[in-house]
């Protein structure tokens, strides 16, 4: 059979993480999640048809676009988290940084330290100038994470459907030259503090 | 992980999806001809349709090609081998656009497809699912040889006929010379 490799996926490491690009061994984690409520935000729950599909976009996606979507894993366990990164199917105004994590572990600051790593590597190596999230506006967990990154609703911008709100990323020059990016870095010293428990309302 | 191998056949050019397609792809997909294939459907659906057909091969290691005439380079289908979750088993599917129709490339690219099953994925036997009014597709069916063998019912499409194509061995014993 020919083998070719195909788009060459970078890994991407944090403190905790390791991003990779999505895997056939990893589809039954990203299915559990498909399948159940958490997914209501990301069009879902989907049928394991649909799932699969979906999946197979995500895969097709980085292929066609150069970019996409990453698989979250624990740096020491390989176990996934979720996924993170860019994200711009057709109809999409403008490429997204998205996310998705799994809910048993959701309340470490996982999405957090992807959603930054993420959009570091977009803006410093990849060259983005700006970037959006399109988020539903029932989704608070969401929207609290885009606040925390820095994020300002952008009334402005065109949306995908009209049922989702765009949020608007600070700029590279932004996140360099405010105080943001120390924000961010605190919290998740934070998270990455074994000694560390998020008080009141658990967040991504 | 792997994308599509090119492979020629009398006519045809077998070979990866890539998004310079998306045009001709959407349009077969907005088309009613894409009625018994999960279509119509829209741009936005047909571009995750596209990511699909590239990201089926990565996580499967075989799928669908882009069907090509071998002159013009012109895209006139979607025929290979597809199996995503949910499928009773792998299935050789062909989808011919508009125009393309009645000149024998769906059976031509359907039989390339059957013997990448057999000689290089090492498969026994294959099936195709059919919609059961999709008469054209049964006659592609028959020309290579295979035979309604039941009906299963798919979470999204419904009902739909499975027919077992000529396997493997029977192959060997003959039967391509009879049926290509």
């Amino acid at each position: 059979m020919s083998q070719f490799s195909t788009t060459k996926i970078p890994e991407l490491r944090t403190k905790r993480l390791v991003l990779r690009g999505p895997e056939p061994q990893d589809y039954p984690d990203f299915k559990a999640t498909f399948s159940s409520y958490r997914s209501r935000f990301m069009g879902g729950p989907l049928n394991q048809y649909e799932a699969w599909m979906l999946y197979a976009a995500e895969i097709g996606h980085w292929e066609i676009r150069g970019y996409g979507m990453w698989m979250i894993h624990d740096a020491e366990t390989d176990e996934t988290y979720g996924m993170a990164g860019g994200w711009k199917p057709a109809g999409w105004p403008e490429a997204e940084i998205a996310w998705i994590i799994w809910p048993r572990v959701a309340g470490r600051g996982i999405a957090l330290e992807a959603a930054d790593c993420v959009r570091r590597y977009f803006y410093n190596e990849r060259g983005w100038e700006t970037a959006v999230s399109y988020l539903d506006p029932k989704n608070l967990d969401s929207i609290r994470l885009a606040e925390r990154l820095g994020c300002k609703k952008d009334h402005e911008a065109p949306s995908v459907d009209g049922n989702d709100v765009v949020y608007r990323h600070p700029t590279p020059a932004q996140c360099r030259s405010s105080q943001i990016a120390d924000a961010i870095a605190q919290e998740i010293g934070f998270y990455q503090n074994p000694n560390f428990k998020p008080e009141g309302w658990a967040l991504d | 992980m792997t994308t599509a191998p090119t492979i020629t056949t009398a006519r045809l050019t077998l070979r990866a999806f890539e998004i310079a397609d998306f045009p001709v792809f959407s349009a077969f997909y907005a088309s009613d001809r894409s009625k018994y294939c999960g279509g119509p459907a829209d741009p936005e659906s047909s571009w995750r349709m596209l990511a699909c057909e590239i990201g089926h091969w990565q996580l499967r290691g075989y799928g669908r090609w882009a069907v090509t005439l071998s002159d013009t380079g012109e895209l006139i289908g979607n025929v290979g081998l597809w199996n995503p979750e949910g499928w009773p088993e792998p299935e050789i599917g062909w989808d011919i656009y508009e125009g393309h129709e009645g000149k024998g490339y769906a059976t031509e690219a359907a039989i390339a497809a059957r013997t990448y099953a057999y000689d290089v994925l090492g498969w026994d036997t294959v099936v195709s699912l059919i919609m059961p009014p999709n008469e054209h597709s049964k006659n592609v069916a028959r020309k290579m040889g295979a035979k309604f063998e039941r009906m299963f019912n798919h979470v999204r499409f419904g009902e739909e006929e499975i027919w077992r194509h000529l396997s493997a061995a029977d192959l060997m014993d003959g039967g391509m010379e009879a049926y290509a």
